[in-house]
């Protein structure tokens, strides 16, 4: 599989990810009948936000690694809660961390393309 | 001039000695992302674990479930026409769940007379119902309808009503015929 290596278009397919995983897990706090459904909420607008600090290239050198981070501290956070309680194992969860994940490799890829130097210096 | 030159070799030396070649750039920022990447997912990965867990642990929280509950007619001692109201009621009158749980609730009509209840809720509830001939729910099914709010049993039928309670609050159930005193609610936390 070809891995792109362009730094713009792994910002935009960030983006993407980042807004749809918002999107859903803001879809998943309104849906899901339970349990943490504020949480939901509030990590769902904090990824509308961060996907439109990563559109806007705003200090992508602290906003790249910290969404990096905070997807996977949300990604592990579920695992670890869901495995723990039993809530949140379903089909929408599964495919809001299912993009997580996606994301996790994208920002991995956008952080490296975008820190390695350019050829022509 | 030996000064000269030696002033001249301290040039060349420190101009090479701080003059970086791409080389070692490209070696050390990649080097340092990889360890950025690496500390931040590690740091994520311990915080979310402990997060999660300590939640878990703290919060106590039970999982969506199912819950079983028998529900009966019953009657207090008194003179209805009397009073000037039925002296029907639920046993019990409060059923209380947590929000996202499956509730089944086995009704059985159990008069001594025959007469009949209703089991019958309000919006936004609606729920399954299958209405046996007898005493419970291993005897053979009369009718059975989804999406319904109101349920009729003659006496000495068993109806299994099942719905999950995908709203918080409390809501009422009740008989429509010994309305208001034959009325429970259904708790839902969360």
């Amino acid at each position: 599989m070809q891995v792109p290596k362009d730094p713009a278009i792994l910002r935009w397919s960030a983006v993407a990810l980042i807004f749809a995983t918002g999107l859903l897990d803001i879809y998943y706090g309104n849906s899901y009948a339970g349990f943490f459904e504020n949480l939901w909420y509030a990590m769902g607008a904090i990824y509308v936000f961060t996907a439109a600090v990563i559109a806007a290239n705003f200090e992508p050198r602290f906003a790249q690694p910290t969404v990096f981070g905070y997807a996977i501290f949300l990604f592990v956070l579920w695992a670890t809660t869901a495995l723990g309680t039993g809530a949140g194992l379903d089909t929408v969860a599964y495919v809001d961390k299912a993009i997580e994940a996606l994301l996790v490799v994208n920002m991995a890829l956008l952080i490296r393309n975008s820190r390695r130097p350019s050829t022509l210096t | 001039m030996a000064l000269c030159q030696g002033k001249k070799l301290d040039k060349t030396f420190s101009k090479r000695e701080f003059e970086p070649t791409a080389m070692t750039q490209s070696t050390t920022r990649q080097w340092s992302t990889e360890k950025l990447l690496l500390v931040i997912g590690m740091i994520a990965i311990v915080a979310g674990i402990a997060i999660g867990a300590s939640v878990g642990y703290a919060v106590r929280y039970e999982a969506p479930t199912t819950r079983t509950f028998y529900l009966f007619n019953s009657s207090l001692n008194f003179d209805e026409e009397l009073w000037g109201v039925s002296h029907d009621t639920f046993a019990p009158d409060r059923i209380t769940v947590n929000k996202a749980d499956k509730v089944v609730i086995i009704y059985r009509n159990i008069e001594d007379q025959n007469e009949d209840h209703t089991f019958t809720m309000d919006a936004p509830y609606k729920f399954d119902a299958v209405v046996h001939v007898g005493r419970n729910e291993t005897t053979p099914v009369v009718s059975s309808a989804p999406d319904l709010t109101s349920v009729n049993l003659h006496q000495n039928q068993t109806a299994v009503i099942s719905f999950t309670a995908s709203w918080g609050g409390v809501f009422q159930y009740r008989c429509i015929y010994h309305y208001p005193t034959m009325t429970g609610y259904l708790v839902v936390l969360g």
